[in-house]
C-alpha cells in the first residue's frame, strides 16, 4: 500500500473539529467507498434505506449520494443500491424527523451523539419511540469515545466512531461489538492510528483497549479498538 | 462524471428564445410532464380523471390552466400513491412552516437539469472560473446540493464550513470565511444578519472578514432594497443577490439590476393565482403555483406553495426574456389585519423608510386585536420616532392601527419565521 500523499489541487475543502479536510479528484470515491464498508460491518444490507442526521460538512453526509458532491463519481447511495435522506442536524431540522421518520420506513438512521437527545425527546413527545425503535437500526456516531448509556435517549443498536480531521472511520462491528479499524485503510503503531489511504493527521488513541488482527473473525486482519461495556452504552 | 453535453445545450439556447417560442416550448414539457405523470403516478391519474382533464389534449398554457392545483397536505396524504418511479435516491426534506414537513425525492437526471440554471445565476452574480466559493450545507435544501456541481463545472474551488444554518454556527462560518478567502458566497439571509449582529461589538468585525468578497448570494427571506444596501455596506463586499426557489421545483436567481429575481424558465413553469384560481396580472400579489418541467425527481404539477407572490411588471434591463418574480412571503409570515394580510416584507419596506431603523429585527405579532385592525410590529432596539412610524404604517399598509412595541434590550434570532403568536413572546409593553 501506498502511502497516502497531500491532495494536489483541492477544489472541495472541509471545515471540521480539530482541521480540515481538501479533495482532490478521485478522493472522494475512496473515502465513500470505505464509509460503505462501515455500513455493511454494522448490519445495513443492500438495498436499505439510510437517513442522515448530520452536518453537511461531514462526510458522513456529503459522502452520502453522487447527487451531493461534485467529482464523488459513486457515494454511498449508488454503492449500496440504496436510498439517502438528508436530515441536516440542526435542532429545528431535528424536530422535523419524527414527522418524516412516519412517513417513510426508515432502514438506518445515522445520528450524530449530539442531537439524539433531542430526537429521542421528540420522537417521545410525539408517541412514535417505539415504533422507531422497532423499525430501524439507530446508528449513533461519536468522536474519541463513546456516550455513557443514558435512559432518555433512544438506545443505539450500533455506533460508528468518526474522528473527522483524522479521517478514522470505525464501525462497531455485529460479531465482535468492538470497532474495526480496516487492514489496508488504517495502520496501528502504539496507540496512534494512521489512515493508510488519504492524507490526514495521525490520531493518538486516548482510551480504550486495542485488540490486535486475529481478534474478529468478521475482519481478521483488521485491528479493533474495545471500550469497557460498563456504562458506555455498548 | 456524468454527460452534461445534451442538457448544457438545451439550456443554453433557451436562454435566446422569443416570448412565443419560449411559451411552445413550455407547452410542450409540460405536456410531456403531464402525460407522464398521468401514466406513472397514480395520484395524478386520479385526480385528473376526477376533474375531467387529459394530458394528451394540453395544447396551450390555458389548457393548463384548468389542471387543479394540489397543496402539499394532498402530497402527504397521497403517500405512496404520489410515487413516481424515477423519482431518484436522494430525498430533502421541506421545512415543514405549515404543517408536516414532506419527504422530496431527486435523482441525477433532475439534477441535471437544476445545475444548469444554478450555473446561469452564478453567473449573473459574477462568479468567474477560478474563484473560490463559500457554500450553503449540500444537505440543506435540494437546491443547494446543485451548488458544488454548478461552481465545480464553472471552474471554481468549494468550501464548506462547519455546522448548520444556525446563528450559532456564525463563529465557525467566519473561521472558514477568514481561511478559506473565498470571492463568493451562499448563505441565507437570516444567517447573515446574525452574523452582522453578532460582529457589533467584536474586536474583528465581519467585514474585515470578508475582504476580498466580491459576491453574496442569499436565500430565506425576501430583501428589501435597502435591507440589501445594509448588507452591503456592513460587510463591505461588491454585491448582494437575492436567489430563491423551493423543494418543489421553483428556482430563481437575480441578475445585476436587482429588479426582481428572474424564474428560471426552463426547470419549472410558475404561475401566479388569485383565490379564485385565476392568473392574475404582473404586479398583482396572489398564490405562487409550480410545476417542474422535468419527469425526474418528485413531480410537482401545479402545486400550490402557498407563497404570496407577484410577477413584475415589463422588461428586465438585463434583457433576459426570463420573467421576474417576487416572492414576499407565506401565510406563516404574514398577519391578517381586519381584512388585509400584510406579509413581514411589507412592514419592513415601511419600518426600513427611516435609515436609523435599517438592519433591526422586526417581528409581526399575530394578536386578538388584529380583527379590528390593528396591526402589532414588534422592533428590535430602543424606540425611534414611534409617532411617524405608526403613521407611516396605517397610511402605506392600509391598516387602522398599528401598534409598535420595542424590544429594547431583548434580542430576538434573525430566523426564517417573522411571525409570533403574542403568548409565545413576553413583550415589553411601551
Amino acid at each position: 500500500m501506498e502511502p497516502p500523499v497531500a491532495t494536489e489541487n483541492p477544489y472541495l475543502l472541509f471545515d471540521v473539529p480539530g482541521g480540515r479536510l481538501a479533495f482532490g479528484d478521485g478522493d472522494l470515491d475512496i473515502w465513500a467507498e470505505h464509509l460503505a464498508w462501515c455500513y455493511r460491518m454494522m448490519g445495513i444490507p443492500d438495498g436499505a434505506t439510510i437517513a442522515v442526521q448530520d452536518f453537511g460538512s461531514s462526510p458522513i453526509s456529503f459522502l452520502g449520494s453522487s447527487l451531493l458532491m461534485p467529482g464523488l463519481q459513486r457515494g454511498v447511495a449508488e454503492r449500496i443500491d440504496g436510498r439517502f435522506i438528508c436530515l441536516d442536524a440542526s435542532a429545528e431540522r431535528v424536530t422535523l424527523t419524527p414527522a418524516l421518520l412516519a412517513q417513510l420506513a426508515v432502514d438506518a438512521l445515522i445520528i450524530r451523539e449530539d442531537v439524539l437527545v433531542l430526537l429521542s425527546a421528540e420522537l417521545h413527545k410525539k408517541g412514535l419511540a417505539e415504533l422507531a425503535q422497532r423499525t430501524m437500526k439507530t446508528i449513533v456516531v461519536f468522536g474519541d469515545e463513546p456516550p455513557a448509556l443514558n435512559p432518555v435517549r433512544l438506545p443505539p443498536s450500533r455506533h460508528l466512531m468518526h474522528i473527522e480531521n483524522a479521517l478514522l472511520l470505525a464501525p462497531q462491528c455485529v460479531k465482535c461489538e468492538c470497532f474495526h479499524l480496516r487492514e489496508g485503510f488504517y495502520e496501528v503503531d502504539g496507540r496512534m492510528i494512521r489512515n493508510l489511504r488519504m492524507a490526514a493527521p495521525t490520531y493518538d488513541l486516548p482510551r480504550g483497549e486495542l485488540f490486535s488482527p486475529s481478534h474478529c473473525a468478521a475482519g481478521i486482519r483488521d485491528w479493533c479498538i474495545g471500550w469497557s461495556p460498563r456504562g458506555q452504552g455498548i | 462524471m456524468r454527460d452534461t453535453t445534451s442538457s448544457c445545450a438545451r439550456n443554453d439556447a433557451i436562454e435566446t428564445l422569443s416570448g412565443a417560442q419560449l411559451t411552445a416550448w413550455q407547452t410542450d414539457r409540460l405536456r410531456e410532464v403531464a402525460n407522464h405523470a398521468y401514466l406513472e403516478v397514480p395520484f395524478y391519474r386520479e385526480l385528473w380523471d376526477r376533474a375531467g382533464v387529459e394530458p394528451g389534449l394540453l395544447r396551450s398554457l390555458e389548457d393548463f390552466a384548468r389542471f387543479p392545483t394540489i397543496s402539499k397536505h394532498d402530497l402527504v396524504q397521497a403517500g405512496r400513491f404520489w410515487t413516481n418511479p424515477h423519482q431518484g435516491s436522494v430525498a430533502f426534506s421541506t421545512r415543514g412552516t405549515s404543517g408536516a414537513p414532506l419527504l422530496v425525492w431527486l435523482s441525477a437526471e433532475e439534477e441535471e437539469a437544476y445545475i444548469q440554471p444554478t450555473m446561469r445565476g452564478f453567473r449573473w452574480a459574477g462568479f468567474r472560473s477560478g474563484m473560490t466559493a463559500l457554500l450553503m450545507s449540500p444537505v440543506w435544501h435540494r437546491l443547494a446540493a446543485c451548488e458544488a456541481h454548478a461552481i465545480a463545472r464553472l471552474g471554481g474551488r468549494c468550501a464548506f464550513f462547519w455546522g448548520s444554518m444556525g446563528s450559532e454556527y456564525t463563529d465557525s462560518f467566519l473561521h472558514t470565511l477568514s481561511s478559506a478567502r473565498p470571492e463568493f458566497i451562499t448563505t441565507t439571509a437570516p444567517f447573515l444578519l446574525s452574523l452582522v449582529r453578532g460582529g457589533a461589538g467584536a474586536t474583528i468585525r465581519p467585514h474585515d472578514l470578508f475582504k476580498g468578497v466580491r459576491s453574496v448570494v442569499v436565500v430565506g427571506l425576501p430583501l428589501t432594497p435597502r435591507m440589501r444596501e445594509f448588507l452591503r455596506d456592513r460587510l463591505e463586499v461588491e454585491d448582494v443577490f437575492e436567489r430563491g426557489g423551493t423543494q418543489e421545483g421553483a428556482a430563481i436567481d437575480e441578475c445585476r439590476f436587482h429588479s426582481a429575481p428572474h424564474v428560471h424558465e426552463d426547470v419549472c413553469y410558475l404561475e401566479v393565482i388569485d383565490d379564485a384560481g385565476i392568473h392574475v396580472a404582473p404586479g398583482v400579489r396572489g398564490r405562487l403555483i409550480v410545476t417542474k418541467l422535468t419527469t425526474a425527481g418528485s413531480t410537482f404539477v401545479r402545486y400550490d406553495t402557498e407563497d404570496i407572490a407577484a410577477f413584475a411588471p415589463g422588461e428586465c434591463p438585463c434583457g433576459s426574456g426570463f420573467r421576474r418574480l417576487r416572492i414576499y412571503g407565506r401565510p406563516e409570515s404574514s398577519v391578517l389585519v381586519g381584512d388585509r394580510l400584510i406579509t413581514a416584507y411589507d412592514v419592513r419596506m415601511c419600518i426600513e423608510e427611516d435609515p436609523a431603523l435599517v438592519g433591526r429585527n422586526v417581528l409581526l405579532i399575530r394578536e386578538a386585536n388584529a380583527q379590528a385592525g390593528v396591526l402589532t410590529v414588534a422592533v428590535e432596539g430602543e424606540a425611534h420616532d414611534s409617532a411617524n412610524l405608526q403613521a407611516r404604517l396605517r397610511e402605506q399598509l392600509g391598516v387602522a392601527s398599528a401598534d409598535i412595541v420595542w424590544l429594547g434590550d431583548l434580542r430576538v434570532n434573525w430566523g426564517f419565521r417573522q411571525v409570533l403568536d403574542g403568548q409565545e413572546i413576553r413583550l415589553p409593553r411601551n
